[in-house]
C-alpha cells in the first residue's frame, strides 16, 4: 500500500486510486475527522469552555450550527475539540500497544522457552481482568482524567500486541533466511529486528487500526462512566453522557454526539478493511510466508477484539 | 480431450486413450500444472478458458455443481505435498469415506478397508491423523482417496517430488499397478524425467506453455526432435563434474561419536525414552575434500548438519574445525566464518525485505575490520564469481528464479570466504536444467578456492557425479563409507542396496 502508492507518478497515483474506491471513501471520511479535530486546536466557532446558561438548549441555528448544550456551550465547538481528544487518546494508547507489546512478542519469539513462557503468562494475566476494572483501579489511585484512560486503555494494548506479534514471527523464525542471520553470528535482538520485524510490519499495521477504532469507543466508555476525560475538556463519551440525560427533554443534543462518534469509529474500520484485504491478496499473490501470517493474523484479530471491547 | 487456452498455456491439446498411461513434462512455469486444473476445472479465479476439453467426446459442464459432480465421479487427483492436502483434523478412515460417500454411483461400493488394502496400507494406519504418517504413506492415503471414487482418469501433478528415493519407487511403481489393474487413464505431471520414463508409454513436453513435443516415451527420450527435449534430456543425466583437485589433505574436520537426543513432549518427560536423531557418528572429512552424506529422510542427516554448522548442539560428543574443539552452537566467534551452510529451498533463504546486498553482507559481521569499500569489493566478488552481475546487488529476493536465488545462497556462504561449506540438498528444489549448471560452479569454485564441501542428499545420481566419499546414514547411524564408485558398484549394507534398487534407470 504505502509503497505502491510513493512508486508511482501522479498519473498512475490517480489509477491507483480509481481501482480503489473502498480505500478513497474510507480515506476522505477519516481525513476529514482528523482535519475537523486539528482545526479546534487553533480555532472553534466559540471556546468550548465558555458557558452561557441564558442560551442553552437551542436548536441548529446560523449562530450555532448544531445547536448548544445544557450549559448553553456551541455543540459544533463541542464535536470537534471531543473528536481530537477521542483520536489522540486512542492513538496514544495504539502506541503504548504496540511500542511496549510489539518488543515484548518479538523478544518472546527471539529468545524461545523462559521468555517465551514469560511473556504469554503476563498477557494472559492482563487478558485475565476485564479493562474497565483496572481503568477503574487506574483512576481510584490516580485520580480520573484523559491521561489515565491513554494509560488505562494502553496497557490492555500490550497484550493484544504482543499475542499478534509473537505468533506471526514464531511463523517467520522456522524460515532458512532467519538460520543464515543466526550463522552471521547475529544475536536474537537483531534477528528480532532485521529479520523478525520486516516481515511481519503489515499485520502489526492491521491490527493497529482495529485497536485505534477500538480505543475510540473504550475511551467514550471511560468518559461516560466519569472515569477518562474531564470537564471543562470534552470527549464524544463525555458530550454523549451529558446528552443522554437530557435526551427525554431535548433530543436533539444527543445526535450529533453520537453520530459523529459513529462515524469516527466507522471510517477507520473501512479504511482498515481495505488495509486488511489487501494484505490477504497480496499473500495469496505468492509470497510464501505470508501464508502463515494470514492464518495466525486471522485468528488473533478476532480473538483481539473481543477481549479488549469494554 | 483438448482444449487450448490464452497466455499462461496456449494451443495445447492431447487426447488420452482408456488406460493409457500420459506424461506431461515441463520445468516450474511451463504451464503444466495449469493444464491439469484445466482438466478438473479447478483453474484458479481470473482464468480465461478457450478451447474445449471433453471426456468420452462430452465437452465438460459449464456449470459448477454439475462440473463437481463430473470431477467426483471421473477424474481422482493427487496432488504434490499430501500434507496439505490432507485434513489435519480428521482421521484417515474418516477422509477416504468422506470421498465414498460424496461419490456415491451405481456400480458397486468400494468400502475403506479395501482401499487401504489396495494402496498397501494396513487397516491401523486408518486410525491415524495425517502427521502420524509418513510422506510415503501420506500418499498412498491421497491416492486411495482419488481412486474411492473409481475414476476412470487418474490425474498426478508431481506425486513423488517431496519425497525421498526409496518412497518415490515404491508410490511410483502403486500407481503404475493400480492402472493397470484398473485400466484407469493416468496423466502423470512432472519435472522429473526418469519418474516420467518410468511409469509412461506416452508423454508430452511443455515449454513456456506450449506443447513442444508429444510421442511414445522411448522415442521422445532416445531421438528428441526439438532442441528443448534434447537439452532436458541431457541435463537429466549427471556429468561427472568433479574437477580435478587434491586430495588426502589435512584433516579439516572431525566428528566423534556425536548424539543429539530429543526429549519427547509428555506430561513427564523423565519417563519417556529421548529421541536419538543422531546416535554416535563419528566421521573425518580432509581439506579440499568432497563428501557426500545420504540417507533416506528423517535419518538424521540434516540435524547432523545443523550440529556442524554451529545451528544446534550435540547432547554428547564433540566436533574439531581446524584442531579446535566444539559441540555446536558454541563454536567459537570467529571460526564462524570458516564454515557456511547452503540450504535446500532457495525461496526461504533470503529475506524479502533485504536487498541481496544487505542478506550478502550479512555473514560479514563475522569479520571484524571491514571498510566499506573493502566490504563492496568482497560482495562484488562473491556475486560474480557465481556468475550474477554486481548490479543485481541492488535487487530484491523477488525478483529471481529458484536457479538464480540457490546460486545466490552459494554467493552468501563464500562471501566470508570459509574452508568448509556444507550444503543441504543443494539441488533438489531446482529444475532439471539448472541443476547441472548449480553443480558445476560448485566443482568449478572448489577447483577455484580450494572449498571443502559436505553435500547432503538423498540423490544418488548427484552424490555419485560430485563426491569424492560418500557416507550413508540410516536411523542416525553411518552404516558404510566408501568411494562412490565402489559403493555404489558393491553396497555392502541393505539400506545402500536398496537406495541402488530405488533408483529410477536413465531416460534413452
Amino acid at each position: 500500500m504505502r509503497w505502491s502508492i510513493r512508486a508511482c507518478g501522479s498519473a498512475a497515483r490517480h489509477e491507483f486510486f480509481k481501482r480503489h474506491p473502498n480505500l478513497v471513501i474510507g480515506l476522505v471520511a477519516t481525513m476529514l475527522f482528523a482535519l475537523l479535530g486539528l482545526i479546534s486546536l487553533v480555532w472553534t466557532p466559540y471556546p468550548i469552555a465558555q458557558i452561557d446558561i441564558g442560551r442553552r438548549f437551542l436548536g441548529p441555528m446560523a449562530a450555532h450550527w448544531l445547536g448548544t448544550d445544557n450549559l448553553g456551550r456551541d455543540m459544533a465547538s463541542l464535536v470537534m475539540s471531543g473528536t481530537l481528544t477521542s483520536f489522540v487518546v486512542a492513538a496514544l494508547a495504539v502506541a503504548i500497544g504496540a511500542g511496549i507489546g510489539v518488543p515484548l512478542g518479538l523478544a518472546a519469539a527471539a529468545w524461545g522457552r523462559p521468555v517465551e513462557w514469560l511473556v504469554l503468562r503476563f498477557s494472559d494475566f492482563l487478558f485475565a481482568f476485564p479493562a474497565i476494572i483496572v481503568a477503574i483501579l487506574v483512576t481510584a489511585l490516580f485520580g480520573p482524567g484523559a491521561i489515565n484512560a491513554v494509560l488505562a486503555i494502553g496497557l490492555f494494548n500490550i497484550p493484544v500486541f504482543a499475542r499478534v506479534a509473537q505468533g506471526s514471527a514464531l511463523s517467520i523464525a522456522t524460515l532458512d533466511f532467519v538460520a543464515t542471520g543466526r550463522l552471521a553470528g547475529l544475536g536474537p535482538a537483531a534477528i528480532a529486528y532485521r529479520h523478525l520485524l520486516p516481515n511481519i510490519m503489515s499485520l502489526i499495521i492491521v491490527q493497529g487500526t482495529i485497536q485505534l477504532s477500538l480505543g475510540i469507543l473504550a475511551e467514550a466508555g471511560l468518559s461516560y462512566v466519569g472515569l477518562g476525560t474531564q470537564p471543562p475538556a470534552t470527549s464524544l463519551g463525555l458530550m454523549l453522557r451529558d446528552a443522554q440525560s437530557m435526551f427525554l427533554i431535548h433530543p436533539p443534543a444527543d445526535a450529533g454526539a453520537g453520530a459523529v462518534h459513529r462515524a469516527d469509529r466507522d471510517w477507520s474500520q473501512y479504511c482498515r478493511g481495505w488495509i486488511a484485504r489487501r494484505h490477504r491478496s497480496a499473500a495469496a499473490a505468492g509470497e510464501c510466508q505470508c501464508r502463515c501470517l494470514r492464518s495466525k493474523g486471522s485468528s488473533c484479530a478476532s480473538a483481539a477484539p473481543r477481549r479488549s471491547a469494554m | 480431450m483438448r482444449f487450448g487456452s490464452a497466455e499462461a498455456v496456449s494451443d495445447v491439446s492431447f487426447t488420452l486413450e482408456r488406460g493409457e498411461r500420459f506424461g506431461i513434462i515441463g520445468e516450474s512455469g511451463s504451464g503444466k500444472t495449469l493444464t491439469a486444473l484445466a482438466v478438473t476445472g479447478l483453474l484458479p479465479e481470473g482464468a480465461v478458458v478457450g478451447g474445449s476439453i471433453s471426456i468420452d467426446g462430452v465437452p465438460l459442464p459449464a456449470n459448477e455443481r454439475e462440473m463437481a459432480r463430473l470431477r467426483g465421479k471421473r477424474i481422482g487427483m493427487v496432488f504434490q505435498e499430501p500434507m496439505t492436502a490432507l485434513n489435519p483434523l480428521m482421521r484417515v478412515t474418516d477422509q477416504i469415506e468422506e470421498a465414498i460417500i460424496l461419490n456415491r454411483s451405481d456400480s458397486a461400493q468400494l468400502d475403506v478397508p479395501y482401499l487401504l488394502k489396495e494402496v498397501g496400507l494396513e487397516p491401523r494406519h486408518g486410525e491415524r491423523f495425517p502427521h502420524q504418517l509418513s510422506g510415503g504413506q501420506r500418499q498412498r492415503v491421497m491416492i486411495a482417496m482419488a481412486l474411492a471414487s473409481q475414476p476412470d482418469i487418474l490425474i498426478a501433478d508431481e506425486p513423488t517430488s517431496a519425497l525421498d528415493l526409496i518412497t518415490q519407487k515404491r508410490v511410483l511403481d502403486l500407481i503404475a499397478e493400480i492402472c493397470m489393474r484398473r485400466r484407469m487413464a493416468l496423466l502423470f505431471i512432472s519435472h522429473d524425467l526418469k519418474a516420467v520414463g518410468v511409469l509412461c508409454s506416452r508423454v508430452a513436453v511443455m515449454h513456456r506453455g506450449r506443447l513442444v513435443e508429444t510421442g511414445p516415451a522411448a522415442s521422445v527420450f532416445s531421438a528428441p526432435q526439438q532442441d528443448y527435449t534434447r537439452r532436458l534430456v541431457a541435463a537429466s543425466r549427471f556429468d561427472i563434474t568433479r574437477e580435478d583437485h587434491p586430495l588426502g589433505g589435512a584433516p579439516l574436520l572431525a566428528v566423534e561419536q556425536v548424539v543429539r537426543e530429543y526429549r519427547q513432549g509428555g506430561l513427564w518427560p523423565w519417563r519417556e525414552k529421548p529421541l536419538r536423531a543422531v546416535d554416535g557418528v563419528s566421521f573425518a572429512i580432509g581439506e579440499g575434500e568432497c563428501v557426500a552424506l545420504v540417507g533416506p529422510s528423517g535419518c538424521g542427516k540434516t540435524t547432523l548438519a545443523k550440529i556442524i554448522v554451529g545451528l544446534d548442539s550435540a547432547t554428547s560428543g564433540q566436533m574439531q574445525l581446524g584442531g579446535v574443539a566444539y559441540h555446536g552452537a558454541d563454536l567459537p566467534q570467529e571460526m564462524r566464518r570458516d564454515i557456511s551452510l547452503v540450504f535446500q529451498d532457495p525461496f526461504g533463504s533470503f529475506n524479502p525485505r533485504l536487498t541481496i546486498a544487505q542478506s550478502l553482507g550479512e555473514p560479514l559481521r563475522l569479520e571484524a575490520k571491514l571498510d566499506l569499500v573493502e566490504r563492496q569489493r568482497r560482495l562484488v566478488e562473491a556475486i560474480e564469481a557465481v556468475g550474477l552481475r554486481s548490479e543485481m546487488l541492488a535487487r530484491y529476493p523477488h525478483e529471481f528464479s529458484g536457479g538464480q536465488r540457490q546460486r545466490l545462497a552459494i554467493a552468501r556462504a563464500l562471501v566470508t570466504r570459509p574452508k568448509l561449506v556444507v550444503l543441504d540438498e543443494p539441488v533438489s528444489a531446482l529444475d532439471v536444467s539448472v541443476r547441472g549448471e548449480v553443480l558445476a560452479l560448485l566443482a568449478r569454485l572448489q577447483a577455484e578456492f580450494g572449498l571443502t564441501y559436505l553435500i547432503i542428499s538423498h540423490d544418488i545420481d548427484m552424490v555419485r557425479a560430485v563426491a569424492d566419499r560418500v557416507l550413508v546414514m540410516e536411523a542416525g547411524r553411518i552404516v558404510e563409507e566408501g568411494r562412490p564408485e565402489t559403493i555404489f558398484a558393491e553396497p555392502q549394507h541393505r539400506l545402500t542396496r536398496e537406495l541402488m534398487a530405488a533408483r529410477l534407470p536413465d531416460v534413452a
